[in-house]
């Protein structure tokens, strides 16, 4: 469980690769690395709250949302440099997240997802009507402030911002607090039982969550250049987020990384022979199968392969 | 380091059951109380009320003279209370070491970040229980009944109670296993700790209490020397089932 | 305002057809059945292949869409349900993936674009300056009568019987010899064929298109949440409560804002009272 060099050792050859990436594969294959890496970040995120302590939540997008549209906002209709809404926006989604939510972490285990959808449902309604002027309404804004020009450049901070959160959260759930949110998946009454308050871990494991969600949002947003409720506050959308946690491994930083890759990259290849909304069905039905077969994810069934090579060598 | 737990008119009703009826203990500091009664007389029901995860309707429990009663769970184990359960509630994806981990961690959020775990007192935490070095790595789906109560009985420690709850420890151990939690209870009596232990095993159980209390439908029938309550007539009536 | 009466009870009968199904999986098996939506999307895009582009009889058209809705609700149950093992939370991921899974699937064959079904029963009727379809007006009627054949069911039959057994204490009910795989086959089965069905209904009132399966779900959640788990007489009063709620909202407030209120409705039920309004107490 402790830290070892050849941690800090495999993270430095993890961004060293990534970052080499440019000079070997074409500009479109960057393109998608983009977007996996923002998908890694929602990702990283969710399982920061549910794959640890075990409080599923439907309603990402939530957060997510906060901070896309408070950067959205501020920049297209007050005229707020970046660099003051983007911090602005995780702040937000924070606070605003924890205001909404607090009361429903005593909620536990189904109602607890359930609620979080409602939420996601409601925002997504409310933003259409209240103050359209501010937020666009049903369409949405456009024409929003880009943080960078060209894929090589959105590549980059794209990359450096997945791995700078992967590699904090990394190093935060190696902690003994990391080690206490994930005792909260497996038997929260135990972890009462111990002396730990688990509320406020709860709340530490959602404030957490919430920095990721609203960071990512905010600069997914300065990425895109423009904000639609309706790809934002959907259904897929969290779909796309928890099978990308839950296919790498929840439960670990890497998984969700190896899993947005993974699905991100399925997408993008069945495209030639899918191009619509119905490539889903196979990505959705690979996902339920490998669910089915480990829902421990792909890192677990790579971990077995390495341990069933390691016993055959010796 | 010794504990005094009061215990007055506890009352704790399920719809029509009274599961504590008017329930009153003192525990003097460092002696060791054995509460018996037979299958759903209220014991578990107690220690639940002692360690706020279920609310009492009315009465009063106080340690040192600390009313418990507005304390959540965590709060009445940082105040010096512990208990173990009767079904060992490991966590299920993580080690003997990392069990014990849990139980040590300060409830503390920026001391859980800053400082790493102890393994030493891990280690020895697992060793006094008599779980073996090489033990400390393996998985509670690895473990017998035996370990897993010891494991309970370390986590519980780990959290430095002064006094400890221990809910029927023996079921399920084997006679070697018995005397070896049975020395570690006597070591720590000696070393002060206060007990209140259930048990059905009443004869693992007579030589670890200076004094036995019983209960029967929540309601207690007998207090004083372990002889004297096993031979009170309504003790006697109650086991066998009236 | 009359308009509002009529409107609202419409809605709400259609709204208890669309819940009790989910609700009654929900209450036998304790198991959130996040693909329940697709079985209204499945029977609405059924009913339109057979009765429109086949031609078929419409009465053939609901029929074979509720045959279908119960095949997927048995399959669903033997190959999702059953292998996780009463793991509540993967079994709301995967059928919640399996319900992105269908919609894909219903894209696949019938496109992206919403398609309009036609009324079942032609024609309009004016009351006090308000028009009713016919259409509307037969769903709201079968819904109730499917809903007095399934509490008829629940109560006096034998089946029926076993499922409320199951419901209460499933591990009481299989010491009394209740088979407990083979009643959650049954709620499956029946839950399927009233998704189905309520999704001809449902398809009919507003259009059919491939995510029109989160609308109801959300509205089954809502009724299973301030219902409680379980009694059909609580799916009732809260298919009215959410009905209503939404009729009115849109008239005297804003149509758009039609479906605030029931997310409004969910969230706080569930913050202020964590196990449902009226808890629960029987099918």
């Amino acid at each position: 469980m402790g830290l070892r060099w050849y941690h800090f050792a495999l993270w430095a050859a993890f961004a060293a690769g990534m970052f080499l990436l440019p000079e070997i594969v074409p500009r479109g294959t960057l393109r998608t690395i983009i977007f996996a890496n923002f998908l890694a970040i929602f990702a990283i995120s969710w399982d920061t709250l549910s794959g640890r302590t075990g409080y599923v939540s439907f309603g990402h997008p939530f957060l997510i949302g906060i901070g896309a549209y408070t950067t959205a906002i501020l920049t297209k209709r007050f005229d707020v440099p970046v660099e003051i809404s983007i911090p602005l926006a995780v702040l937000m989604t924070m606070v605003g997240g924890l205001i909404v939510l607090l009361p429903a972490l005593r909620i536990k285990g189904s109602y607890f997802a359930l609620v979080t959808l409602a939420m996601m449902e409601l925002m997504y309604q409310l933003v259409q009507v209240i103050r359209p002027d501010l937020t666009g309404g049903t369409r949405g804004m456009s024409g929003l402030p880009t943080l960078t020009r060209g894929a090589v450049n959105g590549f980059y901070m794209s990359t450096a911002l997945m791995l700078s959160i992967a590699f904090t959260t990394w190093l935060l759930m190696k902690t003994r607090l990391g080690t206490a949110l994930s005792a909260i998946g497996m038997n929260e009454e135990a972890v009462a039982g111990s002396g730990l308050s688990v509320t406020r871990l709860k709340l530490v494991a959602f404030t957490a969550s919430a920095f990721t969600a609203g960071l990512g949002g905010a600069v997914y947003v300065h990425y895109l250049g423009s904000i639609a409720p309706r790809a934002l506050f959907d259904i897929n959308f969290v779909f796309t987020i928890i099978v990308a946690a839950l296919i790498g491994g929840a439960g670990t930083t890497i998984g969700p990384i190896l899993g947005a890759f993974f699905l991100t990259f399925l997408l993008e290849y069945l495209r030639p022979w899918l191009p619509g909304a119905e490539r889903y069905l196979i990505y959705g039905g690979v996902a339920l199968v490998l669910y089915m077969y480990q829902p421990k994810g792909l890192i677990y069934l790579m971990g077995q392969a390495v341990r069933r090579v390691r016993k055959g060598a010796a | 380091m010794s504990a005094h737990l009061s215990i007055r008119n506890l009352i704790k009703r399920f719809g029509g059951l009274t599961a504590t009826n008017d329930f009153s203990l003192e525990i003097t500091p460092g002696s060791s109380v054995g509460l018996i009664g037979p299958n759903g007389a209220g014991k578990t029901t107690i220690f639940s009320q002692i360690m706020g995860e279920v609310r009492q309707d009315s009465g009063q429990i106080a340690l040192d003279g600390l009313e418990l009663t507005p304390l959540a769970t965590a709060r009445r184990i940082r105040a010096g209370v512990s208990r173990t359960y009767q079904v060992p509630r490991p966590f299920a994806e993580m080690s003997v070491a990392e069990n014990i981990r849990v139980g040590l961690m300060p409830d503390n959020i920026w001391s859980m970040i800053a400082q790493g775990p102890d393994p030493d007192r891990e280690l020895e935490l697992a060793l006094s229980v008599g779980f073996t070095k090489d033990q400390l790595e393996k998985l509670p789906s690895e473990l017998s009944m035996g370990d897993l109560r010891k494991l309970e009985m370390a986590r519980t420690m780990a959290t430095g109670p002064r006094m400890m709850l221990l809910d029927e420890v023996f079921a399920g151990l084997t006679v070697g296993e018995i005397a070896m939690i049975s020395g570690l209870v006597q070591q720590m009596r000696a070393d002060g700790m206060t007990f209140l232990i259930v048990s059905h095993d009443l004869k693992a159980l007579e030589p670890l209490i200076d004094r036995a209390v019983a209960i029967n439908h929540g309601t207690l029938i007998a207090d004083g020397p372990y002889d004297e309550v096993m031979n009170d007539a309504a003790v006697r009536a109650s086991y066998l089932g009236t | 305002m009359l308009q509002v009466l009529i409107q609202g009870l419409l809605l709400s009968g259609l709204y208890a057809l669309i819940a009790v199904g989910f609700t009654l999986v929900f209450s036998v098996g304790r198991v959130l059945n996040l693909a329940y939506g697709a079985y209204l999307l499945i029977g609405g895009y059924a009913y339109f292949y057979f009765a429109q582009s086949l031609g078929l009889p419409k009465f053939a058209g609901v029929l074979l869409a509720g045959i279908l809705g119960c095949v997927i609700g048995l399959v669903k149950y033997r190959l999702i349900v059953k292998p996780l093992k009463g793991d509540q939370v993967a079994i709301e991921i995967a059928t919640l993936i399996l319900a992105v899974v269908l919609q894909s699937a219903v894209i696949l064959v019938f496109g992206d674009s919403s398609k309009i079904l036609l009324p079942i029963i032609p024609g309009v009727e004016r009351v006090a300056g308000a028009a009713i379809p016919y259409s509307n007006l037969f769903a709201a009627v079968a819904s109730w009568v499917i809903l007095l054949a399934l509490w008829w069911f629940v109560k006096t039959t034998h089946t029926g019987r076993a499922m409320q057994a199951v419901s209460m204490d499933a591990k009481g009910a299989a010491i009394s010899g209740v088979d407990a795989d083979r009643i959650n086959m049954i709620t499956w089965a029946i839950s399927g064929t009233l998704g189905a069905v309520a999704g001809v209904f449902f398809a009919s009132y507003t259009q059919l298109y491939p995510g029109m399966w989160v609308a109801p779900l959300i509205i089954a959640v809502a009724v299973v949440i301030v219902g409680g788990i379980g009694s059909i007489i609580g799916t009732l009063i809260v298919a009215h409560i959410v009905g209503f709620l939404e009729v009115m909202t849109s008239a005297f407030i804003a149509p758009e804002l039609r479906g605030v209120f029931t997310m409004i409705l969910i969230i706080g039920i569930l913050v202020l009272r964590p196990k449902g309004l009226f808890g629960r107490e029987e099918i």
